[in-house]
């Protein structure tokens, strides 16, 4: 039952997300495609949650892939569309290396370091002045696609596509069982065979990745790159308040948070400018406080006396 | 044929020697008691030989092969399991997959194979209700449990940390008899710690006996119950004397 409802709903998202450049107009899809990124951003937050460590560093991978198709496009004379993939490799890259040094670090220890170097790339790209641009951030000549809304919009979905699909394999794999493991104990962990350092590893690089390949897609959506549009505290703050709140450890979760979070943050930034930043913050101390299972954990409770009655 | 054995194997935590100075050695099929008073180093013994902890000195060897600072995931693949005393239940999976987490990771099965081998072990050890979570397991389920985990990575050298706390006179008769059975079947090495000196005769061949750090004595339990050292080190030199 619980199974074909999920996929039913499944099959209904993805007909809506279809049909939704051949039934809205510019403004709605633009809305949709900045859910969609944050979104994804959500889930390969959680990815890494899955195992136990927490992430404040998504903005900075997330720069540092915009900065990368950007520049390729402008300094290295890739085409666009390559510029894209690069974005992926060189964020994936950057994980690889930082990720030799941090990932033996845990709890705030891991998490303060991963601001701080989010931090730390801003300031880089700042102060490379010939290279990036400087403050002024780097432009452009001309938006991919010719700026057309129809295909931003597919452009943001097959980023959301590749997070998806990267989440169903981390829980559909022995990726999920290292993961929750490492997540749960980590020396009995190692008695079962669990290499902790390789599969940590293996996350924190796939998640960069992919928030690298989807900082590609936002500069490019926008033709152009400054510190700080895309070193935004917002794109780690965010994702990080919609996976809470739809419920951390599982696909459905962030992807719930995001569209809630994401549609009451347009509505609010209407109603009042920059609000939403402070409803954010509630929203995360609420939903610690008082449903550390978010939405989903909730839905879960709710629902299992109700299978008791039935039994 | 010998399977494990440590020379001059020492720890020391700042100040404290934990383990000092022990060499010994586990034969195959061989059920290995390791008694001593509280602290004497018991849990810290296999945490060495286990690679939870790393050595100060001296050596260890798995099947002729030097594993003295290998680290703990390698030996879990190459045979050698433990459970722990403070039972560590994977609590965000079920009771199959934290069975399955050895195949998968120790011997590199596959989900579906692992699921097979793990139900197998489950069956032979008497767990049934797979897909629960380990909240609602009894304490003998959880011990079992652990037991199936520590399987699941298919060793030759498997070490038990007090696995009949907290169970009743049933339960332990139960457990022993399981144990038993499966060390028999794999023709295990299986080195047991636990305080009940019954369950120690029960189950072992032969004891060492460990006070505060230092092996004073080994042989079959019969014999070295009636050690002068080993007595005076759990009552007191005073029991002896008085």
């Amino acid at each position: 039952m619980n199974r074909n409802l999920s996929r039913a709903l499944a099959a209904l998202a993805l007909s809506a997300a279809v049909a939704l450049p051949a039934l809205a107009g510019a403004y709605p899809l633009q809305v949709a495609r900045n859910v969609m990124i944050y979104m994804a951003l959500a889930v390969t937050w959680d990815m890494l949650l899955r195992s136990g460590q927490i992430s404040f560093g998504i903005a900075g991978l997330f720069g540092l892939g915009a900065y990368a198709a950007v520049l390729g496009v402008l300094r290295a004379g890739m085409p666009a569309w390559l510029s894209i993939p690069f974005a992926a490799l060189f964020s994936g890259l950057v994980a690889l290396l930082i990720g030799f040094f941090i990932l033996r670090l845990r709890a705030m220890y891991f998490s303060i370091v991963t601001l701080a170097l989010a931090e730390i790339f801003r300031i880089v790209i700042h102060n490379l002045h010939d290279f990036t641009g400087g403050p002024e951030g780097v432009v452009l000549q001309g938006v991919i696609a010719g700026g057309d809304a129809g295909k931003l919009y597919w452009l943001a979905l097959a980023g959301l596509a590749a997070a998806l699909a990267a989440s169903w394999w981390f829980e559909n794999s022995r990726i999920h069982f290292a993961l929750t493991a490492i997540r749960n104990n980590e020396t009995s962990a190692k008695s079962s065979g669990v290499d902790i350092f390789r599969w940590l590893l293996v996350a924190f690089v796939v998640t960069s990745s992919i928030q690298g390949l989807l900082g590609g897609i936002y500069a490019h959506s926008f033709g152009f790159a400054t510190p700080e549009s895309v070193f935004d505290a917002n794109f780690t703050l965010l994702p990080l308040a919609m996976a809470l709140l739809g419920g951390i450890h599982s696909t459905v979760g962030p992807v719930l948070g995001a569209v809630l979070l994401g549609l009451a943050a347009e509505w609010l930034k209407l109603k009042l400018p920059y609000g939403h930043l402070v409803v954010y913050g509630v929203i995360i101390i609420v939903v610690i406080l008082f449903m550390p299972q978010g939405l989903l954990g909730m839905a879960r409770k709710a629902a299992r006396p109700a299978e008791r009655r039935t039994a | 044929m010998t399977k494990l054995s440590t020379e001059g194997l020492t720890r020391r935590f700042l100040g404290l020697v934990a383990v000092n100075d022990v060499s010994f050695s586990m034969a195959e099929g061989e059920i290995l008691g390791i008694i001593g008073p509280n602290g004497a180093g018991k849990t810290t013994f296999i945490n060495l030989v286990s690679g939870i902890v790393m050595p100060s000195a001296g050596r260890i060897e798995y099947k002729g092969k030097d594993i003295t600072y290998a680290p703990a995931h390698e030996r879990a693949r190459m045979g050698i399991a433990r459970t722990y005393q403070l039972i560590h239940p994977l609590e965000n999976l079920t009771l199959i997959e934290n069975v399955m987490v050895g195949s998968i990771f120790a011997r590199g099965n596959g989900l579906k194979e692992a699921r097979r081998k793990a139900e197998a072990l489950c069956a032979e050890l008497g767990l049934s209700g797979l897909d629960r979570d380990t909240t609602r397991l009894t304490i003998l389920e959880i011990k079992k449990m652990e037991i199936a985990r520590a399987l699941a990575n298919e060793p030759e050298v498997l070490f038990l940390d007090e696995v009949m706390a907290g169970l009743n006179a049933d339960e332990t008769k139960d457990l022993i008899a399981t144990i038993k059975k499966v060390a028999q079947e794999r023709r295990l090495a299986v080195g047991v710690v636990e305080h009940v000196m019954g369950v120690i005769r029960e189950l072992t061949h032969r004891v060492i006996v460990l006070e505060a750090g230092e092996l004073i004595a080994e042989g079959p339990y019969e014999e070295v119950s009636r050690n002068k050292r080993v007595v005076e080190a759990y009552l007191g030199g005073a029991a002896i004397h008085a």
